[in-house]
């Protein structure tokens, strides 16, 4: 389903290579290519140290972190054919874990689909969830949130050819159908641009594509790192119109009230952007089908 | 239960879809299961294999199934159209098989002399079913013909999960899932936009049945 | 239909075969009905007689030999079909009257929808005819509020009304109770003398000695004596005729 193409190998093989060149210090254990080729290093740490009863304390000395992301979003969060973890959202995880001095093999990963998310963090099941996570208010109310690590917005996606649809706004006088998923929020949202009558709505974003190739509707909308997967699956018949028009914070979901360990995300986000490990990160993922060169958004305060 | 009455218009749209989906579908399966029955008591070979394939095609098939070709097939054969459309006469086809055996069995309970004496009096095969049969058959139709009716009622939920959207059930899923209502209270309502189409069906066949029972 | 000379049979079946599965009900029936003859026929149960007077308007298909119509051979299963069964008028035992129509519906019906006649029309022939076998009271009245006798008499007020050249009597009596066969029979006796071509199923000896021109008796799907009343009552030919004659007699 998911064809290798020769130049998303190379960009692997340039990340893997820069990272090697400058992760100095950082003495990495792991294997290379036991992650596949997206999988890039990130830097482990050696002997942190934390202040005893808090949750990185915990963790660093049992050495091992149960992550709970999505196993289905392709360059975010995929759980591949060979047991693999690949995606943005799986290295963020990493470059945290890599702080507490946890390799990448120590990590387990939890399948949380949407709804499940805060439920998991609730009962204890997942030590964070990094699963394109947005944060809003209701979902505060429960967890906490790290981050956010990245601004996903929502985009529509078209065929390749298609010139008409230039952003939501074309969509009204273009009498244009758009696709998305039944009862997502992009779905709410899109109903600001189109007419009720032109929403199309499927359980699932693969119908949208395919009723996209055939002909039935315009356009596909919701957050792009979804679109980016749907581009990247197509074989270059989709293209991301690239003008998100929402924004959709993603931050890593932890304990309520956890501040510590939110802070001490922050800083490894804020290392890592630094010293250019979240490019490489962003560059071995989603980067390969995505134009966009995301920054580190500014991050929320610890509450 | 404040969900129910905070989102009563959201559930009033979804109900009028539903019954759109319904309406449509409902007769055009009618038509269709008719149309079939007649080619399944008829005397000619080719339209009793027509009608026989007809029922063993969409009778034996899942609804799922047949949607899917209807939203996913068609369009992949070069054949567009709206989801309602394409949906609407998914339902209509899978329903009609069971409408047609209905019909049949209905037929089947009229005594063949009455058949036999419009024959003999020189009606067509059409004008027999039409005139005596049909008419006769009626009144045994009526209960199964409404259990069919019922089911495609509630078997429209499907529908709206192939491109309709805006039917009962998906305003639902829509509450529960994009305005992260709970779900119980969510599907409670649910049931009963779909009781409000159900149970006056239901009394409307009875009324029905006894007219027809009072005809004869 | 065309001219056709007055010495053509009005019925005439040639080599008729029928089976039932194995069963071979009609055997080789040849048989000629003049017109204006009033047959009557006979025989035990599953002789064949009553498939012999189904055959005629095709109400069961043959497996060989031909039948014809004042000339003219049963078409296939279609609309000359059912354009030549108007021709011919059909009463079975069991009256058959639709039942969800009242009786003068029962009899316009035909004339209305195959006749093309118009309503009134058919109306006033209709309530005549009625009139003629003694119910026109019950015009207005659905089939199951009437005795069988009364239906009966409908049902050939509805045959008649298509104005057939031949009438088909599938034992008209057998589920009457016995108060009530006479009404019907003097029905088909006035038919009878007013030059109706019949053909008759029916063990009514009085009727058949009174109106039958010819008795036919069958016996396993043949067609074992073909004679006139007065002789085959007197006299039978067969050992089979007048076994069975004696059964009925005594019965």
């Amino acid at each position: 389903m998911r064809s290798r193409k020769p130049r998303a190998v190379a960009a692997a093989l340039a990340a893997t290579l820069g990272l090697v060149l400058t992760a100095c210090g950082s003495g990495s254990t792991n294997q290379l290519g036991s992650g596949g080729q997206d999988s890039f290093q990130a830097p482990v740490a050696e002997n942190p140290s934390f202040e005893p009863g808090t949750t990185m304390a915990k963790l660093s000395k049992q050495g091992s972190i149960t992550v709970g992301t999505k196993f289905d979003q392709p360059l975010f969060g995929l759980k591949g054919l060979d047991g693999t973890m690949q995606g943005f959202d799986i290295e963020i995880a990493r470059i945290i874990a890599g702080q507490l001095g946890i390799p990448a093999d120590k990590i387990n990963w939890v399948k949380t689909p949407s709804k499940s998310r805060e439920a998991y963090i609730e009962q204890d099941r997942v030590d964070m969830v990094v699963a394109t996570y947005t944060i809003n208010d209701k979902r505060a109310q429960r967890v906490s949130f790290a981050g956010p690590y990245y601004n996903a917005g929502q985009d529509l996606m078209v065929k390749k050819d298609n010139t008409e649809i230039t952003g939501p706004e074309s969509l009204r006088k273009t009498g244009a159908k758009v696709c998305s998923a039944r009862g997502s929020t992009p779905s709410e949202e899109i109903k600001k641009y189109i007419d009720p009558a032109n929403l199309v709505l499927f359980d699932v974003y693969s119908k949208c594509a395919d009723a996209l190739r055939t002909g039935q509707v315009d356009a596909v909308t919701t957050d792009n790192v979804i679109l980016l997967g749907l581009v990247n699956e197509s074989g270059g018949k989709f293209k991301l119109v690239g003008k998100p028009f929402t924004e959709e914070p993603y931050g890593v979901g932890i304990t309520k009230g956890d501040t510590e360990f939110c802070q001490f995300i922050h800083q490894s986000l804020t290392k890592a952007a630094q010293n250019g490990t979240y490019q490489k990160a962003w560059e071995a993922t989603a980067g390969k089908v995505s134009e966009e060169n995301p920054k580190l958004p500014e991050l929320n305060t610890c509450s | 239960m404040h969900v129910i009455t905070d989102n009563l218009s959201l559930y009033r749209d979804g109900l009028v879809t539903t019954l759109r989906i319904c309406l449509y579908s409902g007769l055009l399966a009618l038509l269709l299961g008719t149309i079939m029955a007649a080619c399944r008591v008829s005397p000619l070979t080719p339209l009793r294999a027509v009608g026989t394939s007809w029922v063993t095609v969409f009778r034996n098939s899942p609804l799922l199934v047949v949607l899917f070709f209807m939203a996913f097939g068609l369009p992949e054969l070069g054949i567009n159209g709206t989801y309602f459309v394409f949906g609407t006469i998914g339902l209509a086809l899978y329903t009609s098989a069971f409408v047609c055996e209905a019909i049949r069995s209905g037929i089947n309970a009229v005594p063949p002399g009455q058949a036999e004496a419009a024959r003999s009096v020189g009606l067509g095969f059409g004008q027999t079913l039409s005139l005596i049969v049909l008419p006769q058959a009626v009144r045994s139709v009526i209960p199964p013909l409404g259990s069919v009716m019922i089911a495609m009622i509630k078997n429209s939920a499907i529908v709206g999960a192939f491109g309709v959207g805006g039917d009962l059930f998906s305003v639902g899923e829509n509450l529960t899932s994009a305005q992260g209502e709970a779900a119980l209270p969510v599907l409670i309502g649910v049931m009963l936009g779909y009781l409000i189409i159900t149970i006056p069906a239901g009394l409307l066949l009875g009324i029905v049945e006894r007219k027809v029972a009072i005809a004869r | 239909m065309t001219e056709v000379s007055t010495d053509t049979p009005m019925i005439r079946l040639s080599a008729v075969d029928k089976y039932f599965g194995a069963l071979h009900v009609l055997r080789d029936i040849d048989l000629e009905v003049p017109r204006g003859q009033v047959v009557v026929v006979l025989g035990p149960s599953g002789s064949g007689k009553s498939t012999l007077c189904r055959v005629i308007n095709r109400l069961e298909p043959v497996d060989s030999g031909s039948i014809a119509l004042d000339g003219v051979p049963l078409p296939a299963e279609g609309r000359a079909l059912a354009e030549l069964r108007a021709d011919v008028g059909m009463v079975f035992q069991q009256f058959n009257l639709f039942a969800h129509k009242s009786i003068l519906d029962n009899v316009t019906l035909g004339p209305i929808k195959v006749r093309k006649s118009g309503k009134a029309a058919a109306r006033d022939e209709a309530m005549q005819l009625l009139e003629r076998v003694g119910i026109a009271d019950q015009a207005d009245k659905y089939p199951a509020q009437l005795s069988g006798g009364q239906q009966q008499r409908a049902a050939i007020a509805r045959a008649l009304a298509m104005r057939p050249k031949v009438m088909l009597f599938d034992e008209p009596t057998s589920a009457l109770d016995p108060e009530m066969v006479n009404e019907v029979l003097d029905v088909m006796t006035g038919l009878a003398a007013d030059g109706m071509t019949m053909l008759v199923v029916s063990h009514e000896m009085g009727f058949a000695r009174r109106a039958a021109h010819r008795v036919l008796f069958m016996a396993d799907g043949e067609v074992a004596e073909d004679s006139v009343p007065e002789d085959f009552f007197q006299a039978p030919a067969t050992d089979r005729a007048k076994d069975f004659l004696g059964k009925i007699l005594t019965h």
